[in-house]
């Protein structure tokens, strides 16, 4: 309970610091938009040559975009903002502000500030996946639709714990800011479902960098390529990956010398 | 001119210094190009199965787009240009006032680091660019004309693209915030571009609006030149395209950088 009130003030704060910066943020939201712009054509341009990519038709690709756009807003509006301010911490030795506090130190590193604007990659994506839904009114039922949320839980849950992962390595290697210029390249991969992709490089998607979890497993399940089993295998996966991730991250705190060292 | 032959060598020994000393950064910077045809390339194999006749989109079959993908990949890196950002940062930090100092145009020392980057990379794109031709094993229909014709091609592309790049990138004398219009002009470039697919392939109404922009003639021109799909006539036409876009650009960046340089309050100095 204390935890979600901290969520709401540190959300709190990082509203009231964007709120400075108005032409910024209307800035932000002109790209988003572009951006979304260009998905769109782009799907229109594959699917007036094309019936299917992989057994995937245009609505379920539609629906798998909008489920890539929220990832993107969710990874945008609180893991990577975080997972560099931890980056820096560590070079800089001011994570000793942050140890001092009087809470759990990984959640507060984790939730401590929020990059505002990325809601609006959050909404776009929401509505293209509301809008498929509607469309495939037939094929997505309420049961698969729980499936969905419980497998987008898991997606990010798994994200975060990647990141908690790559921002932990700096204990060790202090310069791993370029880490986050990786991820987004591979990043671009997961727009499309893994299946197109040939074995080698679909099951590094999926067990190196888990982007299947991601976009394609939440929308696979969704339209109902994915059914309960999946959804408790990704359960398990993403609980190991959390509990792995926090020891990780406890063990690299140990190495942690502080600011004078 | 004399000072620009005597410069322009001593800039690029420069550039090419510092683009070593950082060559982990700009190789990360390099594989980006290389990530974004590969899964257009994965993408569009997997389209033609799902096409009604499952052989072939347009006349691209999957070894063609593993061609044509692994060209825009090439092509894409030798016409790379990025003062978009860059002039935009620096006219907002002020650090566009040193160079302006010199008794040369700042856009010779840009261009210096653009070819410094394009060469340094070269060292690490070449074998994945291998690599990706050993797996793929793409169906290149190149004559030796095409290769007269392409190389020319590919060279005029990087002028094209740098001259527009940088013609854009002098809005940053009027508009602070450059990140928007330096993302809208690489979105644009990727689409109208085909880099996301052959122009072909794209809705008639987007191909209209690509004939009328200079992105086609950077990316998709030299591409299937290269490949051997165009006639001795669409090369020749092409060609001179490259050419009236180049012109148009000098004479735009002409008019354009006095005007701008007079609005340059120099923020930050």
């Amino acid at each position: 309970m204390r935890y979600l009130r901290l969520i709401g003030l540190f959300a709190r704060v990082s509203v009231q610091n964007d709120a400075a910066y108005r032409a910024d943020f209307a800035a932000h939201v002109v790209v988003t938009l572009l951006n979304f712009a260009a998905e769109l054509v782009g799907l229109w341009t594959i699917f007036s040559n094309t019936g299917s990519l992989a057994g995937w038709n245009a609505w379920h690709m539609l629906a798998l975009l909008g489920v890539f756009r929220g990832m993107y807003g969710i990874i945008g509006l609180f893991i990577s903002p975080n997972m560099r301010r931890i980056m820096d911490d560590v070079r800089q030795g001011t994570l000793d502000y942050v140890l001092i506090k009087p809470v759990n130190a990984q959640f507060y590193v984790s939730f401590r500030g929020m990059v505002v604007w990325r809601l609006a990659d959050i909404v776009l994506g929401a509505a293209l996946v509301a809008a498929a839904c509607m469309r495939l009114s037939a094929e997505v039922t309420a049961g698969r639709l729980a499936l969905f949320l419980a497998m987008l839980a898991c997606g990010v849950t798994i994200i975060y714990s990647f990141w908690l992962v790559l921002a932990t390595g700096a204990f060790w290697f202090t310069r791993v800011t370029n880490m986050e210029m990786v991820f987004w390249n591979v990043f671009e991969a997961g727009r499309y479902p893994v299946e197109i992709y040939p074995p080698a490089v679909r099951w590094t998607l999926t067990y190196v960098v888990p982007l299947a979890f991601l976009t394609t497993f939440p929308a696979g399940s969704l339209i109902g390529r994915a059914g309960p089993f999946n959804v408790a295998a990704a359960a398990g996966f993403a609980a190991l990956a959390l509990a792995g991730a926090s020891w990780f991250w406890r063990f690299g705190l140990r190495r942690y010398s502080g600011a004078s060292a | 001119m004399i000072l620009l032959r005597s410069a322009f060598p001593a800039f690029l020994k420069m550039s090419l210094a510092t683009m070593f000393q950082y060559r982990g950064e700009i190789a990360l910077w390099a594989i980006w190009g290389v990530v974004y045809p590969s899964v257009a390339m994965a993408m569009w194999a997997a389209a033609v199965t799902g096409s009604p006749d499952g052989q072939t989109i347009r006349g691209f079959a999957p070894r063609d787009f593993a061609a044509y993908f692994w060209l825009t990949m090439v092509v894409g890196h030798a016409t790379t240009a990025w003062d978009v950002y860059e002039m935009g940062y620096f006219v907002q930090t002020g650090q566009l006032s040193p160079r302006l100092l010199r008794p040369l145009l700042p856009v010779w020392q840009s261009l210096a680091d653009n070819l410094a980057y394009k060469l340094v990379t070269l060292a690490i794109l070449v074998p994945i660019w291998s690599v990706i031709v050993l797996l793929t094993r793409p169906a290149f229909g190149t004559r030796a004309g095409d290769l007269a014709a392409g190389l020319p091609a590919v060279l005029l592309a990087a002028v094209i693209n740098y001259v527009w790049c940088y013609n854009v990138a002098m809005l940053s004398f009027w508009v602070t915030r450059m990140d928007a219009v330096g993302q809208g002009w690489f979105g644009a470039g990727l689409f109208f571009g085909g880099r996301l697919a052959p122009l072909a392939l794209m809705p008639a109404a987007l191909q209209k609006i690509a004939a009328a922009l200079p992105f086609k003639w950077v990316t998709w021109f030299p591409c299937e030149t290269l490949m051997g799909r165009l006639s001795p006539a669409a090369v020749t036409q092409g060609l001179i395209n490259q050419l009236a876009w180049i012109v148009l650009g000098l004479v735009v960046f002409r008019a354009t950088w006095r005007l701008g340089v007079r609005r340059y309050s120099a923020v930050g100095a």
